[in-house]
């Protein structure tokens, strides 16, 4: 998970089946971008919590926070959960971009976050990026066009 | 189990993987060989223990290089992953000479290509898994393959999230392949699951 504030950039690179979450208050010029590959932390002795939605979300949402973020204004952007490789007869193979979304959407629900935007699913990878002085999100995946959320 | 974790395996367990290796890498690149009709040169296979990060560091720095990948996955005896990428380069070598054609960039791929790309890797990786089956005697059942082209980052990351609740790091077997005096690093990776890994070791009397 990344967080800045005022100017400049932050990227997270090749999203497959992970999902990358924008945060941005634009009254404070303030965005973070978590970057979770699973659905949920199993192993509670885990101290990776930013691979998990759940820990890494909420761990996002605290930090956001000790830095004045406020809910009401605060513009939430996803994209990822792409499903790489196809194998038929085992469906259950590689959805697991699938599963972090609903993940991914059913806990910003649940802590009361609206989706302003979403890019997910289809079967190609992602570059994401927030401008954290405009709030700019863009979506960059090769062969397609540039993609403003 | 002996092992739980792939950092546990002693230089014994890494040099038994090896050989499974170098000998699946082998047969790999005799059948590449013949598909190619050119000399295909294999360098000493190795066995890394990698997180992500570094897997994609290993394999060549750029995480949004788009490159070509077919995938099998491994079932039965031993569960896991097994990957060849292709860049443009090796694929346009290979269909040149199946097919009489190239083609200038990977997003000119059309349906012929993709098919191609993927029987190519599904010969190649199922030479490699029957070698090794064979040496180890155990059954594994192969998926049908399956491809895609898209950035390495997101493919070297579908491993380590079908895996990801088990451990951060993979094992990852690889070997260089040198056709034409052009090397090709890593292409052609092995990814068994730390269950399936505790059994080849078991089958082949490590204990």
């Amino acid at each position: 998970m990344k967080l800045t504030r005022g100017q400049g950039e932050i990227i997270t690179y090749a999203l497959g089946s992970c999902i990358g979450i924008v945060f941005y208050d634009p009254f404070l010029k303030l965005g973070a971008l978590l970057h979770i590959m699973l659905p949920v932390r199993q192993n509670k002795d885990d101290p990776n919590l930013m691979k998990y939605a759940d820990t890494g979300l909420t761990e996002t949402i605290r930090k956001m926070t000790a830095f004045g973020m406020l809910k009401s204004r605060v513009i939430v952007k996803i994209a990822g959960g792409a499903k790489m490789f196809e194998i038929s007869g085992n469906a259950s193979f590689g959805n697991i971009g699938e599963r972090n979304a609903a993940a991914v959407r059913e806990i910003l629900k649940k802590e009361g976050f609206r989706i302003a935007a979403e890019d997910c699913g289809a079967n190609y990878a992602r570059t994401m990026s927030l401008d954290v002085a405009t709030g700019d999100v863009v979506i960059k995946s090769s062969g397609r066009p540039e993609k403003h959320l | 189990m002996r092992i739980h974790d792939y950092g546990e395996m002693n230089l014994h367990d890494l040099d038994v993987m090896r050989e499974i290796g170098s000998i699946g890498t082998g047969h790999a690149a005799t059948s590449l060989s013949q598909m190619l009709q050119k000399e295909v040169r294999i360098t000493f296979p190795q066995i890394k223990i990698l997180g992500y990060d570094e897997a994609v560091e290993s394999i060549g720095g750029n995480v949004e290089e788009i490159v070509g990948a077919t995938l099998v996955k491994m079932d039965d005896d031993i569960n896991g992953i097994m990957l060849f990428l292709f860049n443009l380069e090796l694929a346009n070598t290979v269909f040149e000479k199946m097919m009489g054609m190239t083609y200038p960039s990977f997003e000119q791929f059309d349906e012929m290509a993709y098919s191609a790309m993927t029987e190519i890797g599904n010969i190649i990786i199922c030479s490699y898994v029957n070698a090794f089956t064979e040496f180890v005697d155990l059954n594994i059942s192969l998926s049908v393959p399956s491809s895609c082209v898209s950035m390495l980052g997101a493919i070297l990351e579908v491993p380590i999230a079908e895996y990801g609740y088990e451990t951060d790091k993979l094992m990852y077997c690889t070997a260089d392949f040198v056709i034409d005096g052009k090397t090709y690093r890593d292409w052609l990776l092995m990814l068994p699951d730390i269950a399936s890994l505790n059994n080849i070791l078991k089958k082949l009397g490590v204990d």
